[in-house]
């Protein structure tokens, strides 16, 4: 039964997005508006809409979930995160702004002299679009089933209506300035669950002893003689999760097109560091609410209190897989550790925050894929006519097929929300990282190299990720350990991250040995980009 | 060859020794077994202070640099 309380709240949180996106919509005049908010968003705003959009359900559900699962190793994962966002402001974020394109591939064919590049980094940014729309989808599921109290299916529909109708009528100026109001919600919604799980406990003091009681090992390192979880047996393998999203701040497009918006190179290192403050806060709360759910559920979830399920956290979440038909019921865990509080407004705020950052990242994603598919592949390569007079158009209906297809795969996910984020990551990061960070900062970097970087590793990442998945079982075991001759868990490299060192490897070395780009191309595209920065 | 501003290495530098730090500490005087330690270290500094140290710094020096040559 949806208690009323939870669901006014998320009224109220409706009311206000539509209230910010209608006003949006007037001030929208133009196509520049609806790609890029006519570059005239400023630090604060954008620093927000970027922790928004950035941070998805992948975050907000996935990393509790995996602190859950792993244990206190996984926050140097969370830790890197943060850690990135700052990494970004020199090595992508200010050189970007300056050059200021419309769409995220405007980089490659100009710094590589070869529009074609357009067709294949738009693919590869598609899967990780499909990937990222799904698990927002994913998400809006989970919130609205905690809220309504109704079957996922329904709330991965409704979920899925809800972004068409948001993403479709704003454009990122709407999804700017929802963005900003978004993230202050989610932060706000993680530090008040935060907040009331150590207040359970009476104090950090004893949260802590609570947790070392429920689980002796949640805090033991690959140097304890026992290690937390077999994901963390390894300080290669805590490593490896350290280093699976840290760079994605600074390459991943839905946060480079981010720096187009802003109004100068000033304002965009500013916005980082108003993203980094937020940021923090929320993954301060996520770490907490992460590693305090099993003992909270087992202690006081109120169908444990009812006698429903037995005082095990695993049997609870097996009880919402299989009465709402959850299908990643791992990715509830958080939900469940907030609801133990069995307080309806921290669960309302934490809900209203949760649909606020499933819809920012849907929508963020969607207006990539759109300008790639509207304006760089319709009207760029093309020439429609369509897409030319069209774009607002055209745009939409491109949103509603992406959407349409993320709602499909959300339906029955192939996998965890942190694991389809960590796959986009290092499929994008591996094969057209190297060649948009490398592009910049290096003169040899040469068009040869970008082709054969992208499409080897990518081809090469999508095939070690589903062969571990499918064959040895985890996404995070070493796709060669069986080849080798070791056991299928023996190296675990969590979503085959290997892949970025390898590509970057590649790429300096395919340089090295092809034809150099244009001089004149290079000083315009690398070398004024990066001075004075 | 443009190079990254070397106030961008200082704050790599900031960041990666503080994480190496931080486990071998664990790994040889196990910091993760003192109480309240990881929430420290881990959780406020390592997530949240030093990240934004490293943000106050990548916009604060580029904007002094650019102010001094006009």
């Amino acid at each position: 039964m949806a208690d009323p309380i939870v669901v006014g709240i998320t009224v109220l949180y409706f009311v206000a997005i539509i209230v910010i996106g209608w006003y949006s919509r007037v001030r929208m005049k133009s196509a520049t508006d609806y790609y890029v908010a006519g570059r005239q968003i400023g630090s604060v705003v954008n620093g927000l809409a970027l922790e928004s959009t950035y941070l998805s359900p992948a975050s907000m559900l996935g990393l509790p979930a995996y602190v859950f699962i792993i244990g206190y190793q996984f926050w140097w994962a969370m830790a890197a995160i943060i850690a990135g966002m700052p990494i970004a402001t020199l090595l992508t974020a200010a050189a970007m702004r300056k050059y200021g394109p419309t769409s995220f591939a405007d980089y490659y064919a100009d710094r590589y002299n070869d529009q074609n590049l357009r067709w294949l980094v738009g693919i590869i940014v598609i899967f990780g679009a499909i990937l990222y729309i799904t698990l927002s989808i994913v998400g809006m599921g989970i919130f609205l089933l905690a809220i309504l109290r109704f079957p996922y299916l329904y709330g991965v529909i409704l979920g899925a209506v809800i972004v068409m109708i948001y993403v479709v009528f704003g454009g990122m100026v709407a999804t700017s300035w929802n963005a900003a109001f978004q993230a202050v919600l989610m932060t706000i919604a993680a530090v008040i669950a935060a907040i009331g799980i150590i207040n359970y406990f009476g104090g950090l003091g004893p949260y802590h002893m609570a947790i070392l009681e429920n689980n002796p090992k949640f805090f033991n390192t690959p140097s304890d003689i026992e290690p937390s979880h077999i994901y963390a047996a390894t300080w290669l393998a805590v490593i490896g999760w350290f280093f699976v999203w840290h760079y994605g701040f600074a390459t991943m497009p839905y946060t480079v097109v981010r720096f187009f918006t802003v109004m100068d190179m000033k304002t965009a290192r500013r916005s980082i560091f108003w993203c980094t403050l937020f940021a923090g806060i929320f993954y301060l709360g996520l770490e907490i609410i992460g590693a305090g759910a099993k003992v909270i559920i087992e202690k006081a979830h109120p169908l444990v209190l009812q006698g429903t399920v037995p005082a095990n956290a695993v049997k609870v979440l097996a009880y919402y897989a299989k009465t709402y038909g959850v299908g990643t019921v791992t990715d509830y865990s958080m939900v469940a550790a907030v609801e133990a509080l069995q307080n309806p407004w921290v669960l309302g705020i934490l809900c209203a925050g949760g649909l606020a950052i499933a819809m920012s990242t849907a929508a963020g994603w969607v207006m990539v894929v759109n300008v790639i598919v509207t304006r760089d592949w319709a009207d760029m390569m093309l020439r429609s006519k369509f897409a030319k007079e069209n774009p607002i158009l055209m745009a939409r209906i491109i949103s509603v097929i992406f959407l349409a297809i993320g709602l499909v795969i959300a339906i029955n996910p192939p996998a965890l929300v942190l694991d389809l984020s960590g796959w986009a990551f290092v499929v994008i990061i591996a094969s057209i990282g190297p060649s948009l960070v490398l592009g910049l900062w290096w003169k040899g970097a040469t068009r040869t190299a970008t082709w054969v970087t992208a499409v080897i590793m990518f081809v090469l990442h999508l095939y070690a990720w589903l062969y571990a998945k499918f064959t040895l079982g985890k996404p995070h075991f070493f796709f060669l350990n069986t080849a080798l001759g070791l056991s299928k868990t023996a190296i675990v490299t969590p979503h085959q991250v290997w892949a970025i060192p390898l590509g970057f490897l590649l790429f300096i070395v395919i340089s090295l040995v092809t034809k150099k780009p244009e001089p004149e191309v290079v000083e315009k595209y690398c070398v004024q980009l990066t001075e004075k920065l | 060859m443009p190079w990254p501003p070397k106030i961008f290495w200082v704050g790599l530098i900031l960041y990666y020794g503080f994480v190496a730090i931080c486990w071998i500490g664990e790994a040889t005087a196990g910091w993760n077994h003192i109480p309240l330690a990881v929430e420290l270290y881990a959780a406020l500094l390592g997530t949240w202070i030093i990240p934004l140290i490293m943000s106050v710094i990548y916009f604060y020096f580029p904007e002094k640099a650019e102010e001094a040559s006009g």
